[in-house]
Order: structure tokens, then C-alpha cells, then sequence
């Protein structure tokens, strides 16, 4: 095939593929309910690994793991970081779900099998163009991102009783607060306005 | 219809119609080539079911709510069981009768996901408890 021929139909190819990306943004707008296509699953990633300094991702975790270190860790991340990534790392939260791209799922392998420097660096200097921010430079100390660091390691053998240990930690608007008085209050025996559905809450 | 600049002057490309609209979503249309928009949409909204247990089947439990409506929930591996006073608990520590607080999940189907079920033992409903309420 002659090269002209070839730069012609690598020419019409991304026409076609301007035209079709073109006609769905126009068709389905770019609502951040979408899920990210694999390509662009696969580009993010892979701009994100970019991104990363060599050296940063050679770091070793500096602090050693303990009890009382994996403790803290969980009252952190449930207090800054659940709110969209969940208690349990799965992302499966109003915030999370909202966000373009979703969080992913901290227990699985594309997580697990960065460096520690690489999830230190990521939490303290966040991801450009997701929701992910930048925890570091003055927001907390560095040893609270190593920590947390060594809390997303233990994601996958996160037990029941941290979960709900956790769950006491996770921040409350005056809302949610008010829900949990009235679902406890319901526990203790006193009547509830039932509504004739499930109530609806986030 | 378009014109270029003010009076002769030069200046930006202003239209009297759409078409100023339209070509600010072409030129967002070919910045944004790389991106292919998906058609998949996630459900962020939860519901809570207030109700004492009917029925627990070894995947999901019934609810009666105030209103005498039943409701089923689905039990599925990531559900935490939690008692009245804040302790982990799991599935085989409830029984028909006790009352139940359900955050749920709802499915595409309209069925209800478990994501966590509170519950207090029937009949001890009134005994207080050493923790605060959340």
C-alpha cells in the first residue's frame, strides 16, 4: 500500500472518530453520570503514571506498622477520604459515583500494585482533572498521608468491626445527624412517620 | 448571520443568531476528539427502610414498615450488620420480630441492595444503651 494511501485512511479514520465523538458529546452532552470509556480509562491512567516523578514513586513507606498507626489511618481516611472513595475504599458513595472519572476501587490490583511512594505522592499532590485533590503543602502532615499510605495496604482485610468503627468517624451535616436521631430513636421503641416508600436519603 | 469587529474595527466575530453558539461547539467538538461519551450512568441515590423483620431468607429479608406495606431487601456480601449500640454483628443474629433500620441500594430491577442493616432485638426496643446515638 503506498504511504499516501495509507496517511488518507489514518486521515478518514480520524475524521470518523472526531465525527462520532462529536455526534455523541452533542447527542448525550458530557454529564459526569457518564462511566469513563475504557480508552479513556486507559489514557488517564497512563497520563496519571506520567505523572508521577521517578524518584517520588522509589520512596519507602517511613512509618512502621502497627495498631496504633493503621488506627489512626482509618479515623483519617473516614473523616477525609470516605466520602468518596467509602469506608471500605469501593468508591460505592453519593460523591464518588458523581465524579468523573469514579474513584476506583482502592482493594483491587491498579491500586494495590502501585509503590508506595506512588500512592503517597498521589495523595499529596492529588490527580489533575479528577476530584481527587492535593493533600499536601500545609493541609496535614506527611507522616498522615504515609499512614494512610499504609491503610490502603490493609484495604483488602478491612474487617466488619473497622467498618463500623469507621462509620463513626465519617463526617455528618445536620441532616444526616438528624437521620441517625430519628433511626435511633426508632430502634429504642418509639413510633416513626413512615412514608408509604423507602425514605430517600443519600 | 456574522460580523467581524465593531465599525471596521477589529475584534471578535459576533453574530446576530446561533451561529456564535455553534461555533463554540464545534471548536469544543475538536478539542474534545480524544473523548467518547458512554451511555452508562451510576446511581448515587440510597434509601433507608424503617420496619420490623417478617421474613429472613438466607438472601434477602422482608420489612414491615408502619404503614403495613412489606418490603424486601436484598443481603448481598458487602452488607454490615450492625447492632442497636454500635457493634458489628452479622446475619445470624437477627431474628423476626426485631426492629431494623435498612440503608439500601436500589438496582436497576427497582430491588434493594443491603448496604447496612442496624437492628434491636425485639422486646428490648425500650432498654437504654451506652452509646450515644450518632
Amino acid at each position: 500500500m503506498k504511504r499516501g494511501t495509507v496517511i488518507l485512511l489514518l486521515v478518514v479514520l480520524a475524521v470518523g472518530l472526531a465525527v462520532a465523538a462529536g455526534v455523541s458529546i452533542l447527542h448525550n452532552g458530557l454529564s459526569a453520570r457518564a462511566t469513563p470509556t475504557a480508552m479513556e480509562v486507559m489514557l488517564a491512567r497512563n497520563v496519571r503514571g506520567l505523572a508521577i516523578p521517578a524518584n517520588a514513586r522509589n520512596e519507602h513507606n517511613p512509618i512502621t506498622p502497627s495498631e496504633e498507626a493503621l488506627k489512626d489511618a482509618r479515623a483519617h481516611f473516614a473523616n477525609h477520604c470516605a466520602s468518596c472513595h467509602g469506608n471500605d475504599g469501593g468508591g460505592d458513595t453519593m460523591y464518588g459515583k458523581g465524579l468523573y472519572p469514579k474513584p476506583p476501587d482502592l482493594r483491587l490490583s491498579q491500586t494495590q500494585k502501585l509503590s508506595d511512594g506512588e500512592l503517597f505522592w498521589i495523595i499529596e499532590n492529588g490527580v489533575r482533572f479528577t476530584g481527587m485533590p492535593a493533600f499536601g503543602g500545609g493541609h496535614g502532615s506527611q507522616e498522615d498521608s504515609w499512614k494512610l499510605v499504609l491503610f490502603i495496604r490493609h484495604l483488602p482485610q478491612l474487617t466488619m468491626d473497622e467498618r463500623v468503627e469507621m462509620e463513626r468517624e465519617n463526617p455528618k451535616g445536620p441532616g444526616d445527624q438528624e437521620e441517625d436521631k430519628e433511626e435511633q430513636d426508632f430502634l429504642r421503641g418509639e413510633p416513626v412517620q413512615q412514608k408509604a416508600e423507602p425514605a430517600h436519603h443519600h | 448571520m456574522c460580523v467581524a469587529g465593531i465599525n471596521g474595527l477589529p475584534g471578535p466575530i459576533i453574530c446576530a443568531d446561533g451561529e456564535h453558539f455553534m461555533k463554540r461547539q464545534i471548536v469544543s467538538l475538536l478539542a474534545l476528539v480524544a473523548l467518547m461519551a458512554s451511555v452508562g450512568f451510576a446511581h448515587g441515590d440510597k434509601k433507608h427502610v424503617l420496619g420490623t423483620l417478617e421474613k429472613i431468607n438466607a438472601d434477602s429479608v422482608v420489612v414491615k414498615q408502619a404503614d403495613g406495606k412489606s418490603v424486601e431487601v436484598k443481603l448481598v456480601s458487602g452488607t454490615m450488620y450492625v447492632t442497636r449500640d454500635g457493634k458489628a454483628a452479622k446475619l445470624s443474629d437477627l431474628a423476626v420480630g426485631d426492629r431494623v433500620v435498612i440503608h439500601a441500594t436500589p438496582n436497576p430491577d427497582s430491588s434493594l441492595s443491603a448496604d447496612e442493616i442496624k437492628f434491636s432485638v425485639a422486646g428490648a426496643a425500650n432498654a437504654p444503651t451506652a452509646s450515644k446515638p450518632n
